[in-house]
């Protein structure tokens, strides 16, 4: 049986490992900010960065964005019986802009781009590649981190636009099909909608949710242990990770939404 | 010169490094032997600046390495090349871009690897012909990955040359070519090598002085004939399995 002073021990010993994590993440989120001013030193890495990100990731990211505006105009107009049926098109709107477009579209980017940094980047680790880049006189931090950073936070914005289009259009296309309503009526609904914050809203997600799923690949394939096992776990860690933090992001950014209303 | 003073290092509880000191001289070809785990890679990954000691110095040419700044470390990896076990090639760039990741950032933003001279003449250094330049270091076998690594590590004309393991996992063909090539490029280019190994062939026909570190320490140091004829049983018992072949041999 597990001791209560070894179990308090074990739990200190999680939380200085889990401080010590934070602070690390700190240290490089100040260097990568930092080599944002050398824009000459990482401009033409970022930009082939941002075509293999958005080229790879946006059939997924259109295809989960038609499905999303499915599902809400059908909730909507299954539920919302007693309301008007213009209101499944705000429904739609609503969902997709503050929440569906950009949180789904984050998750997908971390399961394919997030995941795929870590592993490239623990590769490099585990390889010695980072510390030759070291020995080189090169910055690993400008080298590897910021084109990534600056390419997340670039190309999830049209992503997110394009998933909010087609979720908006997919859902007009549901509800013309499967509800008893007219494209009159969801033209009106998404009209009526007041989506000036709610566009602010979703752009200002698309860049936090870019910066966190390049820079948390970046950071968890920094710190990869091991051999092809270690290149694996880094992989499956950096997904939780991008998850986790992208959920706890999603709740800090919702008074954003209040502010720019 | 490198100085190396009172050197600790603790990695995963288990003290590696205990009190090395160490004096590389220019122009000279050190190379550090001993067993497995007694830590070689972990004292040359002090001299680049890959590790900060617990206690104790690394000087290069009179800047200490722990103390030193951004700009400072950057100075004195300008005078370093270093040669990793595992040739440490970047998989998506073609053996000319790795090697010319070896010149200044500036110079490889500005010429085209392929056609670069100073990339050509490593090459030609290491006794490989440019038809090697286009392709990527999957394409390449283990022995010519770790000439590509080697001419990555001259391109640039350090003044020292780290090796760490260079003939591990090479055939014992490659690994005598690795060894001479290690030897011609200390000629031709004038350079300081350190050259960490196990392997005892290499370590002797390499090592103008050698050091045979046991338990984190430095356990014997002197030429090669004063290492063989050395009395302390550590010693002879390293140099034993080799001992016994040559007798075998005569």
């Amino acid at each position: 049986m597990t001791s209560p002073s070894s179990s308090v021990r074990a739990i200190g010993r999680k939380g200085i490992h889990v401080t010590r994590q934070f602070g690390s993440a700190g240290v490089m989120a100040c260097a990568t900010a930092s080599a944002l001013r050398r824009p000459n030193e990482w401009r033409r890495e970022a930009f082939v960065q941002a075509k293999a990100i958005g080229i790879d990731s946006l059939p997924l990211v259109l295809f989960v964005g038609a499905l999303s505006g499915s599902i809400l105009a059908q909730q909507a107009g299954y539920q919302f019986t007693d309301l008007p049926m213009w209101i499944v098109g705000q429904a739609v709107v609503a969902g997709m802009l503050t929440e569906l477009a950009p949180l789904l579209s984050a998750i997908i980017m971390a399961g394919r781009v997030g995941a795929g940094i870590g592993a490239e980047l623990g590769t490099m680790k585990v390889t010695d590649q980072i510390d030759a880049l070291r020995t080189l006189g090169r910055d690993p931090i400008i080298e590897l981190v910021v084109p990534r950073v600056v390419a997340g936070a670039i190309v999830m914005v049209p992503i997110v636009i394009f998933a909010n289009i087609i979720g908006v259009l997919s859902g007009w296309f549901t509800s013309i099909a499967l509800l008893p309503m007219t494209t009159a009526e969801y033209v009106r609904g998404v009209q009526s909608y007041n989506y000036e914050p709610a566009v602010i809203f979703t752009l200002i997600k698309a860049v936090c949710f870019g910066i966190t799923i390049t820079f948390t690949g970046c950071f968890v394939g920094f710190h990869a242990e091991g051999g092809a096992a270690g290149v694996g776990r880094t992989a499956r860690n950096t997904v939780v990770a991008i998850i986790v933090a992208l959920m706890v992001l999603d709740v800090v950014l919702a008074p954003i939404y209040k502010a720019v209303s | 010169m490198i100085e190396i003073r009172g050197l600790r290092k603790t990695l995963n509880g288990k003290r590696v490094l205990d009190g090395v000191d160490l004096d590389i001289h220019e122009g000279t070809s050190l190379v550090i032997m001993g067993p497995s785990g007694t830590g070689k890679s972990v004292l040359l990954k002090h001299i680049v600046g890959l590790f900060d000691p617990d206690e104790g110095d690394v000087c290069v040419e009179g800047m200490s390495v722990p103390q030193a700044g951004g700009r400072e470390i950057r100075e004195i990896r300008s005078k370093i090349s270093y040669v990793f076990q595992n040739s440490a090639l970047f998989d998506s760039l073609t053996a000319a871009q790795n090697i010319q990741l070896g010149l200044p950032a500036d110079h490889c933003r500005h010429v085209y690897a392929m056609t670069d001279p100073l990339v050509l003449e490593a090459v030609s250094l290491v006794n490989m012909g440019p038809e090697v330049l286009a392709l990527l270091p999957s394409e390449l076998s283990g022995g010519m990955q770790k000439r590509v690594a080697i001419a990555r590590a001259i391109v640039g004309r350090q003044k020292y040359i780290l090796y760490d393991e260079p003939t591990t996992g090479l055939d014992p063909v490659n690994a005598s070519v690795i060894n001479r090539l290690i030897a011609q490029v200390q000629r031709e280019t004038g350079s300081t090598s350190v050259i960490v190994t196990h392997d005892i062939e290499s370590a002797f026909f390499l090592g103008d002085r050698i050091v045979l570190l046991s338990d984190g320490k430095v356990r014997a140091s002197g030429t090669p004939a004063e290492l063989r004829s050395s009395p302390d049983p550590v010693v002879q018992e390293f140099l034993h399995p080799k001992l016994e072949e040559e007798m075998i041999g005569e």
